[in-house]
């Protein structure tokens, strides 16, 4: 094969790789509202924080973050989430490793983490947003719930 | 999960020379001249990924480049990250780059040149756009029981 032929190839190879990654880091972070979203039952979803079993949402919101092995994304956002939660009055950030807790990856359909659900103070899912959050969904998140 | 932490600038600087020996590759094996020096390659990056998913990243050529070479002209990360989450992405690069050097052995055709193209789409997007393969696929393959 002449080498401009090749070097063409490659050169639209790395052109389909580049319109991948803009494409992925264009949607990844992004809330998706939920229409009729599932409650999430706190005792089945067996969450600790700070050492103790989270036994309430947030009054106002809760950021429910699944997290897992492999996840280069699941600590920052688990420090972002922290930082809103700790400026925020009424929400809370709860993290949930879901590496053995298959049966929550299955109810919640998680494909990827971290996935996170922002949930209402009844603890009813609102929107996911799957990848590591936006600050600007974070912002437009926490107007949904007029804070 | 383990507490090993490292540089997360590691594995992407890694990636970065994977992902030029992978186009050096895939421009090769285009060619029926230099097939059999493209195998060749494959395989040798496909040791390299071995030695990343069996030893990690600290144990690899390019993180020991990094650790010597590069790591001290920059300034500290502003976090570090689980080491396990690149050694699965290794782990990965492993099965695809081995699958191509396999199914060449057995005679498929094409097989070099569309296992160093996907790996090459994987490398270029942990290098460039810091995708991770770990996040994205690990429970997709759990939850279909490809992985325990």
């Amino acid at each position: 094969m002449p080498v401009e032929t090749r070097l063409l190839a490659l050169a639209a190879l790395v052109a389909f790789a580049a319109l991948a990654g803009l494409v992925w880091r264009a949607t990844t972070g992004r809330a998706r509202r939920i229409v009729a979203g599932q409650q999430v039952n706190l005792n089945d979803l067996g969450a600790f924080k700070n050492g103790q079993p989270v036994t309430s949402f947030g009054s106002k919101v809760t950021f429910l973050q699944f997290s897992g092995e492999f996840c280069t994304q699941c600590p920052p956002t688990a420090r972002v989430l922290g930082e809103l939660e700790a400026k925020t009055p009424g929400a809370l950030h709860i993290e949930v490793d879901i590496t053995n807790r298959l049966d929550l990856a299955n109810r919640f359909n998680i494909l990827q983490t971290p996935t996170t659900l922002v949930l209402d103070k009844n603890g009813i899912v609102k929107s996911r947003i799957s990848g590591a959050p936006k600050t600007t969904t974070l912002e437009s998140e926490l107007g949904t719930f007029a804070i | 999960m383990s507490t090993k932490q490292i540089d997360p600038r590691g594995p992407r600087f890694g990636a970065a020379i994977t992902t030029v020996l992978l186009a050096t590759d895939i421009f090769l094996a285009l060619d029926s001249t230099t097939a059999d020096a493209a195998f060749i390659l494959l395989v040798a990056i496909t040791a390299l990924f071995a030695i990343g998913a069996i030893f990690g990243n600290a144990k690899h050529p390019y993180g020991w480049i990094f650790k010597n070479l590069i790591r001290p002209r920059l300034g500290n990360p502003k976090e570090l990250e689980d080491a396990a989450a690149p050694q699965f992405a290794q782990g990965v690069g492993l099965f695809v780059a081995g699958a191509g050097v396999i199914l060449h052995i057995f005679g498929v055709p094409n097989a070099v040149v569309i296992a160093a193209g996907a790996a090459f789409v994987a490398a270029f997007l942990n290098s460039v756009f810091n995708y991770c393969l770990g996040c994205q696929i690990y429970f997709r393959l759990k939850r279909l029981r490809v992985i325990r």
